[in-house]
């Protein structure tokens, strides 16, 4: 064997490889790397000679203006329902893919990934003669694989070519929905591999002068459920993104290409530099959190997500390693550069939300990972439901981040405790009343209740967290469109709190169901029914976990109209609880539901969750607790048994003394029940996770991966950590019905020869 | 003609009198705890101007309007009855959850972008005063749960019984059927007869907005509810003030709608922000008059920048859901837009982009900008007028508010002038140079999301700081001329005398004009135009009850059209009253194809994925006498500047060096006459600054025209 090769034969090894691509797949050069490139020459030159702050700061409100009529445009003759109700972006990239600005309240994850595609056609198409890139040419792209959030998601990219020069590229998002994938909707957590997420795009030109190409507008019709829809959004895409370059064109013709080259450059770069002296104004050291998934959508199992935060000076890293493995055949994974994406989110919305909205926010912030991992997944794993880790990213930041920023005397905003951080919506999909083929989801995505702050109670069904001003919409407006009918429409969760000094807001219930279509059904993406999704903050309580209630076998409009008075009241603990429905069959499911039929006046409920809470319950003022009692969002026994008050049953009047006296007995209890800190962990800490526990992640070493993969415990190190196979869920019920069979039949047998 | 116009704003309460051919105006400090007295001294201004007593002026003029900002004042003060709500079994959180996005509807961008610090605002109606009532109707209309009436008698003793002075139902598609709400009120009335002591007033929902959405509908009628009485009284004690002074005919009101209509037949809400909406009016009817075309007008005031559009071409722009102080409603509200760039907007530095930032947050009017020397510390946009040398320190604001040149200075050096690294007259420069940028990005974002471009416009400058500020704006927006209009310091109150008598009213309809799933189009005409018919004979009627003669009555028919299941909802105004043929639904398809494409772009439609009617609306109106505007087109007179009344050095923008600037007062407002910038003229009403490169022309009724050379 000759394993020894010359410099020169590894060149020109190299030069074949190179030149004999099979596949042009997603790039780790590309998508392992979320910093802001380096200065071009362009750059440089203009910048060298020294610019103008001022004029900077004009030509970005101009910048600011076009993106946000152009964001408006997308906004109003969107389709989707995502668009409607704000799930969408327009932006600019510098000349090599640098997102420079994104539209004022446009969803920033969109635009933090959509500059992988960019960079992978600057790599790719540029110089290829059979593709090219040239004034007028638009390419679009869903498979965030080679960047993106998930494949609901489709973008438009334009070049702007001013002069014959590049000088910048401009984008347009929306998150479609329905995209051909094995369940209707664009959200299938029944994918098992990538061939079951619909199409899968890999940026592609499909706009020549300025004009969509028919022929691939009709490909990518034939390939999703809804082909109004997928003609309708990509015409919308293409004209916003026009319009805007319309608007860039202007600026160049009054103030020159250097003005925006030098611009963009700018606002990159004054923001790497905004983002340093904050990290540095952090104090030195380390906080941590741990974040647990308790579902893969098909199963239950824990997946942690490690975080730690570290602060050196002007330097800041997270850590991730010790996160559990990615699914090979499940959908919750997500690769590392939609992860980051996620990650500039929440430092946007969580942290500093005064930054502006560029990747230079992430640039400087150092992110480490395990290959392998759910966060960091590769190969051929489906990631349709990355929305899972997703938002974890977006909400890891708030526990580690008050802890460093508590004591500062400048916050750039409040202290608070982590968001609900679950898509809790209705994912639908079928025929509609009309006969057009839908699939889709509902904008209650946009409600998640707000963690507690340290100075007030969260707010209620605030916005979801990826975005600003999202919009949960109008049940009127949505009922004309679809056969879905809400029977609770909006009810806040009763009960269902993140207790705290300061409570997390609530969510609200979900109550639907479908009439009018011969074809229908719903899914739910969602974890966190056995495990809570949003952490409180010092002392705050979590929120309580959430789960998938529904009511099989009845027709309720049937019911109503046989007996108006069979339901008092849409109420999702009522209904459960007294069961007022004859022959129904009532059922309580955690809430990764695949997709599933629904029969006309067949009931779904599911719930938006509350947020984390804030301090210790002892601490909450008791006329806040009464405020709860009296809003009928807490029951009277939660009162006394939770924030431990005295008070009148009929009056509602709190008894401060004696409201004193008993908090003042509970803490000598708790001091009572304390243990120092070695007893407790000698009493509390196992060398390995429970041995009924599925179970991903580190444990004590975050070198060493548990995992359990084929119904299996195994062990791994970290730098080798391999995707976890799981087996399909109905096989698992049909082995263990057979289980049950065999021992039937032995028993039959017993008794058969005892006879 | 003779008629008497009122804009009662926050600060001042400005009159327009149309006295046969004379146009006189009256401005005095509002009296928020009586209007009555600033209203009387206002007209009193005016009166004096025409040697005329108020009694006379009053017996014998044709009408008075107002529009009003009581409404706004009452929100901001909370100040209404306490309010029952009673919703359909399932939406009991509909309105305190504000569709998610409420925590952010009325504050600035940063304030949105903002969420940990998010606060929703203090709610009108508590939830423990809102209660569910089984009942429910489907999109369609179709009854699907019969309306439980014990539960309906059982919710409102509730209500009532904790202290409800007010009833609201909002019953989910009530619009499309709205049995159940009719049937609660009589329930309501048959348990709690109007004649009874203590009677309280029931709103249905579907009876104050006709659209769909049932958040915005519900409080819409909320504020209705809450805002009545304040409205009443305060509308009322006006009335009354006027009977007493001789004026016996009905006192008419300004709606937000860009009509008017009697006190009695006017909704409370309808007449929240109608100052500004008159504002826009005006325009419209100066560009008609003047024949300026396109215009965009601007409100620069203390605190905010206002925009409106006016299409030439009678394109109506409405917001249908607009923002009312913190709350989104569902009320055809003419488009405006407010932007926090006023005389008072505080400038800070942006550490991160080494430049200076303005507003959204405003010094107001207390304590103000340093220069008044109340307190304010920061630095405003009119300190940096100030030292610019554009005010006179002595006759600002008509010499009611003296200013202190040295607290000016003194501010924008202690917040700015050292991170910048710039002297205080740079550093003003910037400021206004940022302001004006600023102001000219909101007007070219509104125009030309509706498919405008700004150089197709003329842009009227008004308010108090418009025409300082005009030059500057237009500079930033690339345009060349702007006439600041004739009356522009009492704009509104001139514009509450030129609009019509007008009711609209609007349904919400399923109307496919094309199905592609069937491909078929429209016929079902009887439907489409019962439905016009109906909204005609709900306009006819409120005209008919305030006296209209019905052969005077006329109806727009305005269309929200939508491609497929698109949010937009692109008002179309149509000629056709009626359908009758599939030639006449081509056309209105075709009608809305040109519309659409020439807001979002040629090729932008997408006819092939269906065509449908969201909302009809009909505007029933009766045509007034207007006020005669003048042609306000430059006039070929070279008149040559007047003696200047003195001479200041003025800073300016682009310019590296000090400018001698001289001033002049009014008698620089004779028609044709010009004057080369840079000056400054100031009037009893306003400042106007001419930049250089500028000239002053003054047209006829007071208006003049900036114009770039």
């Amino acid at each position: 064997m000759h394993d020894k090769i010359s410099a020169e034969d590894q060149a020109l090894l190299d030069k074949f490889l190179a030149d004999n691509k099979m596949f042009l797949g997603p790039d780790p050069e590309i998508m392992r790397n979320h910093g802001v490139a380096p200065r071009s020459e362009a750059e440089e030159a203009v910048l060298s000679k020294g610019f103008d702050a001022h004029r900077a700061h004009h030509i970005r409100g101009l910048v600011n203006a076009a993106l946000s009529e152009s964001f408006q445009m997308v906004n109003q003759m969107g389709a989707a329902p995502g668009a409607k109700w704000g799930d969408l972006v327009t932006a600019i990239y510098t000349a090599n893919g640098n997102l420079a600005m994104i539209a004022p309240h446009g969803i920033i994850t969109f635009a933090a990934c959509a500059f992988y595609p960019i960079r992978f056609i600057i790599k790719n198409w540029m110089d290829d003669p059979t593709v090219g890139v040239k004034d007028g040419d638009g390419f679009i792209h869903n498979d965030a694989r080679y960047g993106g959030v998930h494949n609901t998601d489709q973008s438009m990219m334009m070049p702007l070519y001013y002069k014959g020069e590049l000088i910048c590229w401009l984008s347009s998002t929306i998150h479609e929905g329905e995209n051909g994938a094995c369940e209707p909707g664009g959200l299938p957590a029944a994918a098992e591999s990538k061939y079951d997420e619909g199409i899968k795009m890999s940026p592609f030109k499909v706009v020549e002068n300025f004009q969509l190409k028919r022929d691939l507008v009709t490909f990518l019709q034939n390939s999703v459920r809804d082909p109004k829809l997928q003609l309708e959004d990509m015409k919308v895409k293409l004209h916003a993104v026009m319009r805007l370059r319309e608007r860039i064109v202007a600026i160049l013709d009054q103030f020159g290409r250097e003005a925006l080259i030098g611009t963009m450059r700018m606002h990159l770069e004054d923001t790497e530099v905004e983002v340093r002296r904050r990290i540095s104004e952090l104090p030195d050291g380390t906080t941590r959190v741990l974040q647990f998934m308790d579902s893969s959508l098909r199963e239950n199992i824990m997946q942690k997500i490690s975080v730690a935060i570290t602060v050196k000076g002007d330097r800041m890293i997270m850590d991730f390693r010790g996160t559990a493995p990615q699914f090979l055949n499940r959908s919750v994974n997500t690769n590392l550069a939609s992860f980051k994406a996620a990650l500039a989110t929440g430092l946007l919305q969580n942290i500093w939300p005064d930054l502006p909205h560029t990747m230079a926010v992430l640039s400087p912030i150092e992110v480490i990972t395990d290959r392998n991992s759910i966060i960091d997944a590769e190969g051929e794993m489906p990631q349709a439901m990355s929305l899972m880790p997703l938002f974890k990213a977006c909400v890891a930041w708030t526990i580690p981040m008050a802890k460093f920023n508590y004591s500062l005397p400048k916050k750039y905003s409040a202290i608070i405790a982590s968001q609900y951080d679950q898509a809790a919506t209705f994912i639908y999909g079928g025929l509609t009343q009309h006969g057009d083929v839908t699939g889709n989801f509902c904008g209650d995505i946009n409600g998640m209740g707000q963690g507690a702050r340290s100075h007030a109670d969260g707010e209620h069904s605030v916005s979801p967290v990826f975005g600003f001003m999202a919009d949960s919409g109008e049940h009127e407006i949505n009922e004309e469109d679809t056969p879905i009918i809400r029977l609770g429409a909006q009810r806040l969760a009763k009960d269902r709190i993140g207790f705290g000094k300061y409570r997390g807001g609530m969510g609200y219930e979900q109550i639907a169901t479908a009439r009018g279509s011969g074809l229908w059904g719903f899914m739910t993406g969602c974890e966190g029914s056995k495990f809570p999704s949003a952490q409180g903050l010092f002392g705050g309580y979590s929120c309580p976990s959430y789960q998938l209630m529904k009511i099989k076998g009845i027709n309720i409009f049937e019911e109503l109209k046989k007996n108006p008075n069979v339901v008092e009241v849409f109420d999702i603990i009522k209904l459960m609880n007294e069961r007022p429905i004859p022959g129904g069959k009532y059922s309580s499911n955690d809430m990764g539901m695949t997709f599933e039929l629904c029969s006309d006046g067949e009931i779904y409920m599911i719930c938006q969750g509350s947020g984390g809470g804030y301090g210790d319950v002892l601490e909450r003022d008791p006329a806040l607790v009464m405020k709860d009692v009296r809003e009928d969002l807490l029951s009277p026994d939660l009162a006394r048994e939770i924030y431990q008050v005295v008070f009148d049953d009929k009056s509602l009047v709190v008894d401060e003394e004696a409201t004193a006296k008993l908090r003042a007995d509970v803490r000598r209890q708790r001091l009572a029940r304390g243990k120092p800190f070695d007893q407790f962990c000698k009493e509390w800490v196992t060398p390995e996770p429970p041995a009924h526990l599925p179970y991903l992640g580190s444990w004590d070493n975050n070198a060493e991966i548990y995992a359990s993969s084929m119904g299996q415990r195994v062990k791994m190190p970290a730098d080798q950590m391999q995707g976890v196979f799981m087996p399909n869920p109905k096989d698992v019920a049909i082995m263990q019905l057979e289980g049950e069979v065999e021992k039937l039949k032995a028993q039959l047998a017993e008794c058969q020869s005892s006879k | 003609m003779k008629r008497v116009s009122v804009d009662i704003g926050g600060t001042f309460t400005d009159c327009f009198v149309v006295w046969d051919n004379q146009y006189v105006e009256g401005k005095a400090l509002t009296t928020h705890h009586n209007l009555a007295l600033g209203f009387n001294e206002s007209l009193g201004d005016a009166c004096k101007q025409l040697g005329l007593e108020s009694s006379k002026l009053l017996s014998e003029v044709d009408s008075v309007r107002y529009s009003t900002t009581l409404g706004t004042n009452a929100l901001i003060e909370r100040k209404g009855p306490r309010i029952g709500v009673l919703v359909t079994t399932g939406f009991k959180s509909t309105i305190p959850l504000s569709r998610a996005r409420g925590y952010g509807e009325g504050l600035s961008e940063h304030e949105q972008m903002d969420i940990p610090n998010a606060s929703r605002p203090e709610p009108i109606v508590p939830i423990p005063m809102i209660r569910e009532v089984r009942e429910r109707i489907d999109y369609l209309g179709d009854v699907f749960w019969k309306l439980d009436e014990d539960d309906v008698r059982l919710r409102i003793r509730e209500l009532v019984d904790s202290g409800a002075e007010a009833l609201v139902v909002m019953f989910t598609n009530s619009v499309v059927n709205p049995v159940n709400e009719l049937r609660v009120r009589e329930i309501f009335l048959e348990e709690y007869p109007a004649h009874l002591l203590g009677a309280i007033p029931m709103l249905l929902s579907h009876q104050v907005a006709g659209r769909k959405g049932e958040y915005a509908r519900g409080t819409s009628t909320i504020m209705d509810a809450f805002l009545h009485q304040t409205m009443y009284h305060g509308l009322g004690t006006l009335e009354l003030n006027l009977r007493a002074q001789g004026y016996n005919k009905p006192m008419l009101v300004s709606h937000n709608s860009g009509g008017m209509a009697q006190l009695n037949s006017t909704d409370a809400l309808q007449t929240v922000h109608s100052g500004p909406v008159s504002g826009i009016a005006a325009s419209e009817h100066l560009a008609a008059a003047a024949e300026l075309g396109n215009v965009v007008a601007t409100d620069m005031g203390g605190t905010s920048f206002d925009i409106g559009i006016v299409d030439q071409g009678g394109v109506k722009h409405y917001d249908f859901n607009p923002v009312i102080d913190r709350w989104m409603v569902s009320i055809p509200m003419v488009h405006l837009v407010t932007l926090g760039a006023g005389g008072g907007s505080i400038a800070r530095y942006d550490r991160m982009f080494g430049s200076v930032e303005l507003g959204p947050q405003s010094a107001g009017s207390d304590p103000g900008p340093a220069c008044y020397d109340r307190g304010g510390l920061k630095p405003t946009v009119t300190d940096a007028d100030l030292v610019l040398g554009y005010l006179d320190p002595k006759n600002y604001a008509n010499g009611r508010i003296p200013l202190n040149p040295r607290r000016a200075k003194q501010a924008i050096e202690d917040e700015l002038c050292d991170d910048l690294d710039m002297d205080v007259t740079e550093t003003a420069k910037l400021i206004k140079r940022n302001v004006d940028a600023g102001m000219a990005n909101g007007i070219a974002t509104e125009l030309r999301t509706r498919g405008y471009e700004p150089k197709d416009f003329t842009i009227l400058a008004y308010g108090g700081n418009g025409p300082l500020h005009a030059c500057g704006v237009a500079n930033a927006l690339g345009v060349s001329k702007i006439l600041a209009p004739p009356f522009s310091s009492t704009f509104s109150a001139c514009g509450a005398g030129n609009v019509n008598q007008m009711h609209i009213h609007e349904m919400s309809t399923w109307t496919v004009l094309f199905n592609p799933a069937t491909k078929s189009f429209y016929n079902q005409y009887d439907s489409f135009n019962k439905g016009v018919e109906e909204l005609e004979r709900r306009g006819r009627e409120d005209l008919i009850r305030q006296g209209m003669p019905t052969d005077q009555i006329r109806y727009r028919l305005e269309l929200d059209m939508r491609y497929g299941n698109q949010r937009v909802q692109t008002a179309v105004v149509t000629e056709m009253n009626r359908l009758t043929s599939q030639r006449e639904v081509l056309a209105l398809m075709d009608q809305f194809h040109k519309s659409y494409g020439a807001r979002f772009g040629e090729g932008s439609q997408s006819p092939e994925t269906g065509v449908r009617i969201n909302t009809i609306r009909v505007c029933s109106y009766v045509e007034q006498p207007k006020v005669a505007f003048a042609k306000l087109k430059l006039s070929d007179k070279k008149l040559a500047p007047p003696e200047p009344v003195s001479q200041r050095t003025c800073h300016y923008v682009g310019q590296d060096k000090a400018l001698d600037t001289p001033i002049y007062d009014d008698k620089a407002l004779v028609e044709g006459t010009r004057i080369p910038g840079p000056a400054i003229v100031t009037t009893r009403a306003t400042t106007y600054l001419v930049e250089p490169g500028w000239t002053f022309h003054a047209a006829a009724q007071g208006g003049v025209w900036f114009i770039k050379e």
